[in-house]
């Protein structure tokens, strides 16, 4: 029974059917596999003009590119006079072994290898007694250029970033790391998108557990497609039941690769133009990509400015609500005299007000987001300035509410990685509203609260917390608060369990 | 197997969520249930309902009893509407806490003393004992021990309250310039409760600021009328009035704990003319002098420093003669005024100073000789009093 006594539906078996096209390797059945699919194009040829050995090239439109196949394939295959004297079966061994000029041919064995190649771009070769079909990769190349990132933009760095074709994207990081040592495993997932999903790490330096972890929840997704980072990201994490991020993602192949080079495992998917770092800590959210360009002083107090960011995000409003409401006598006089002053004539209660601020300012940054650049900035000049300010002078909210709720949020953008500040977003209106309940007595539980559900978070293994818990008895919290300079920092996160710690000499 | 032990673990994870979440929240939404909510969460209070008090002044009452006094500040009334004048109540009572939840009555808004800056004690009350009102800051959670404290001379504290409470100006303002000034002033300084109720407890005996109401051309700007002046300090024995310290003592006990921001002496040369000096630091030391056992003498020695703010263009500081009479005038006019509070100080028997935890301090292997005899002596001690004077710097530019 499920909620409200009503009855739950039995949900039907999801099988999976091997092999997944159970016909025999022929261009009937291909025709069979692609009924009703206009994009589904062959075409007999005979070979050298000999009207008596006819081979059959089978493509998906669109997927081909028309010059590729036609100056490579098939005009050798029409114009070859050398083939004219061999028989089907010996020109069927010589395009296998290299007569026609393509870097790749494979020979398929299976309706299903073979549909899976049409589908991604190649060219078939059905002769006539075969029992297997050449396939050549003869594919568009039709791609987003590399371009700079665009939400980690960069100052001092590299400015490429990932693209949606993964293979691209193997090789920007291929390019960043030349190590013979870097790994790249690929994976199908989605049973119907039959998406390829790469992990990449660095042998001998990455964990081998967490690799084979890796491999083992990629391998365990068993969807209808991969579409969208959800798809893979809420498959492969420990812990459903938290709002923060338990792996961090990158659109910068260079900090893509530092992620490798420090030990952990990278994830590139087809389609994505972003890169996943498994495990993920907490410590990470907090570096910016540029934090390794900048001097590391600036870096340094950056950084401390960052933390202390999230102390404003998480703890300003709730602060707010339990000083004035529970706790006058902590405000200065002055600023007590303002407040009392400033919330004269309002007719909400703090909490209220504070609570509706916030709640305003999600839904403006929600439409912002929505919305194209130029209106989006319309709607937060209108929203922000004209609202709040017209709000305030009409008596609806005080000054004082606006102040605290709008450093809050501005506070929050700081965060390098706005999953993490997302997360904090959720936390913030908790502690609110534990403030109000309780005052401080509250907002220290609730963050008491929120300490001990990150202790319990952990990322393929690794605490999440680490290094400020779980650091291997390594006194390193002060290393991730403050970036030590570069030449000083010589070893990896102990959490890591890296096979190699030290990273340089 | 592992991805069947992953899910195992996921399961077991969410579950251990499931398991430890619902019942808290369970638990939670049933503290309403216990009817025990006022006694575990606290009171909530909107901040613009409150009447925020910021000075409280204790009296005797003309029965038993005492009265309270109490004034908010200024009060801006929002944006563009002008400023609201301080609200002063008062209210006669067997205790202090009786009359400040009397005054709770008054108007609509709750009156709140946690932002109670200064406590005003009159002089009557404070001849009977401010033992009353000093518990009253110590015992009540909205009070604070950092309070300034304030002896009226002459005077109630609701007069000194009330007088100060005009349309523009509150006793708050009055009494944080005075605070501000304090620095500036040779015979004030601030002294909070938690300051007194130190010196009661360690010495027997402390001081606080005394003020006065001054009526007439104030000199501050504020024209004809009535003001509150800086008038020393009141000696406090046995948690009463003992005394008053104004003039030279107030000067004295200010260089004898440092305080000596900035105080000018103006001396007389002896071919005509005044020359100014600006004292701008003090440093004393107490030793205890022991024959045989027995408490002797109290060695009092103080450093001070000054410089040159004023003198004749005739007078040459690069002579030495000339410097060491000048240094010679210092040391006599501030050896007068330390005297003058030693003297008061042993008048009135009253260790308001802290002269016993000084002088065991310097000589901790005669702790308990001297807390032993200290009581019975200190009034008749010898107490051999030396000053150093220093005229650091004198800003000539011809030099």
């Amino acid at each position: 029974m499920g909620f409200f006594g009503r009855k739950k539906e039995q949900v039907p078996p999801h099988p999976r059917q091997e092999p997944r096209i159970d016909l025999p390797l022929t261009l009937e059945s291909l025709k069979r596999v692609f009924q009703d699919c206009v994009d589904f194009s062959f075409r007999e040829i005979d070979l050298a003009g000999d009207l008596n050995k006819r081979v059959a090239a089978v493509f998906v439109g669109g997927m081909v590119k028309m010059e590729r196949a036609s100056d490579y394939i098939l005009r050798p295959i029409a114009q070859d006079e050398a083939l004219r004297e061999t028989d089907l079966h010996t020109a069927f061994r010589r395009m296998a072994g290299g007569a026609l000029y393509n870097l790749t041919v494979d020979e398929r064995k299976t309706t299903d290898e073979a549909v899976s190649d049409l589908i991604a771009g190649n060219l078939l070769l059905l002769f006539p007694g075969e029992k297997t079909v050449l396939s050549f990769n003869v594919g568009t190349e039709e791609k987003r250029s590399i371009s700079p990132p665009e939400n980690e933009p960069a100052i001092k760095g590299s400015r490429d970033s990932f693209v949606e074709n993964l293979r691209t994207n193997t090789s920007l990081v291929r390019r960043h790391l030349r190590a013979p040592e870097l790994r790249i495993k690929e994976q199908i997932v989605g049973r119907q998108s039959l998406t390829p999903v790469d992990i990449l790490y660095l042998d001998g330096i990455a964990d081998p557990d967490t690799v084979r972890q890796v491999e083992e929840r990629i391998r365990n997704i068993d969807i209808d497609a991969l579409l969208a980072t959800g798809n893979l990201e809420e498959y492969i994490i420990d812990d459903l039941h938290t709002a923060f991020p338990m792996v961090a993602h990158t659109e910068r192949p260079d900090r893509f690769c530092a992620g490798l080079a420090g030990g952990r495992v990278g994830i590139l998917m087809e389609g994505l133009p972003l890169g996943y770092l498994a495990p993920g800590t907490v410590g990470q959210f907090f570096r910016a990509p540029q934090d390794k360009s900048n001097n590391w002083m600036l870096a340094s107090v950056l950084t401390v400015l960052r933390y202390l960011c999230v102390f404003a995000t998480l703890l300003l409003p709730a602060f707010y609500i339990a000083v004035v409401t529970f706790h006058q006598e902590m405000i200065p006089t002055r600023l007590a005299l303002s407040i009392i002053a400033a919330k004269r004539d309002v007719p909400f209660t703090t909490v209220f007000e504070v609570i509706l601020m916030l709640i305003a300012f999600e839904i403006l940054q929600e439409a912002g987001l929505r919305l194209p650049p130029s209106i989006g900035q319309t709607v937060s000049i209108i929203g922000g300035l004209v609202v709040g300010t017209a709000a305030v002078e009409a008596k609806i909210i005080s000054p004082a509410v606006l102040i605290v709720v709008a450093a809050a949020g501005i506070a929050g953008y700081t965060m390098p990685s706005q999953e993490f500040a997302g997360a904090l977003r959720i936390w913030r209106f908790i502690l609110a509203v534990l403030a109000s309940v309780a005052g401080l007595f509250g907002m220290i539980m609730g963050a008491a609260a929120l300490v001990i559900h990150l202790s319990r978070l952990e990322s393929f293994g690794v605490a999440y917390l680490t290094p400020f818990a779980a650091n291997g008895g390594e006194q390193v919290e002060g290393r991730t608060v403050i970036r030590q300079p570069l030449p000083a920092d010589k070893l990896r996160t102990a959490g890591l369990k890296t096979g190699n710690r030290r990273r340089q000499k | 197997m592992n991805h069947n032990l992953r899910k195992k673990n996921k399961k077991r994870a969410g579950g251990g969520v499931r398991s430890f979440f619902l019942p808290s929240l369970f638990l939670s939404l049933c503290i309403p249930l216990t009817a025990c909510k006022a006694d575990i969460l606290p009171p909530g209070r909107e901040v613009e309902n409150m009447a925020l008090m910021r000075t409280m002044g204790v009296d005797a009452a003309e029965t038993d009893g005492v009265r309270v006094t109490v004034s908010s500040g200024v009060q801006s009334k929002g944006a563009d509407k002008g400023d609201e004048p301080p609200q002063v109540f008062y209210r006669d009572a067997g205790t202090v806490s009786g009359a400040c939840l009397a005054m709770q009555s008054y108007g609509t808004a709750y009156i709140f003393y946690g932002h109670v800056g200064q406590l005003l004690v009159g002089e009557a009350l404070a001849e009977r004992g401010l033992a009353e009102a000093l518990d009253y800051v110590e015992r009540d959670i909205e009070m604070r021990l950092d309070t300034e404290l304030f002896v009226v001379k002459g005077a109630g504290a609701f007069d000194a309250i009330a007088s100060a409470a005009t349309g523009t100006s509150s006793a708050a303002d009055r009494l944080e310039a005075l605070e501000d000034d304090a620095g500036l002033m040779a015979t004030s300084a601030t002294r909070t409760v938690k300051d007194v109720l130190a010196g009661q407890a360690q010495n027997g005996a402390s001081f606080a600021p005394a003020i006065t109401l001054t009526s007439g051309e104030t000199g501050n700007g504020a024209g004809e009328g009535t003001d509150l002046s800086a008038a020393g300090f009141a000696i406090i024995k046995d948690n009463a009035l003992a005394g008053w310290a104004d003039g030279d003592a107030a000067r004295g006990i200010n260089l004898l704990l440092g305080q000596v921001d900035a105080d000018v002496l103006e001396l007389d040369l002896p071919g005509g003319g005044k020359a100014a000096l600006r004292i701008v630091g003090s440093a004393a030391k107490v030793r205890p002098v022991f024959q045989d056992g027995t408490l002797a003498a109290l060695e009092v020695s103080c450093q001070v420093d000054a410089n040159v703010a004023e003198a004749p263009a005739a007078l040459d500081l690069s002579d030495d003669t000339v410097r060491r009479r000048l240094n010679a005038a210092l040391v006599a006019a501030e050896e007068a005024r330390i005297r003058a509070a030693l003297d008061l100080s042993q008048s009135l028997d009253a260790d308001f100073m802290g002269l016993k935890k000084w002088a065991g301090l310097s000589a901790p292997w005669h702790w308990d000789a001297l807390k032993d005899q200290w009581a019975g002596r200190f009034s008749r001690l010898e107490i051999r009093l030396r000053v150093e004077g220093d005229i650091q710097r004198s800003y000539d530019v011809k030099q």
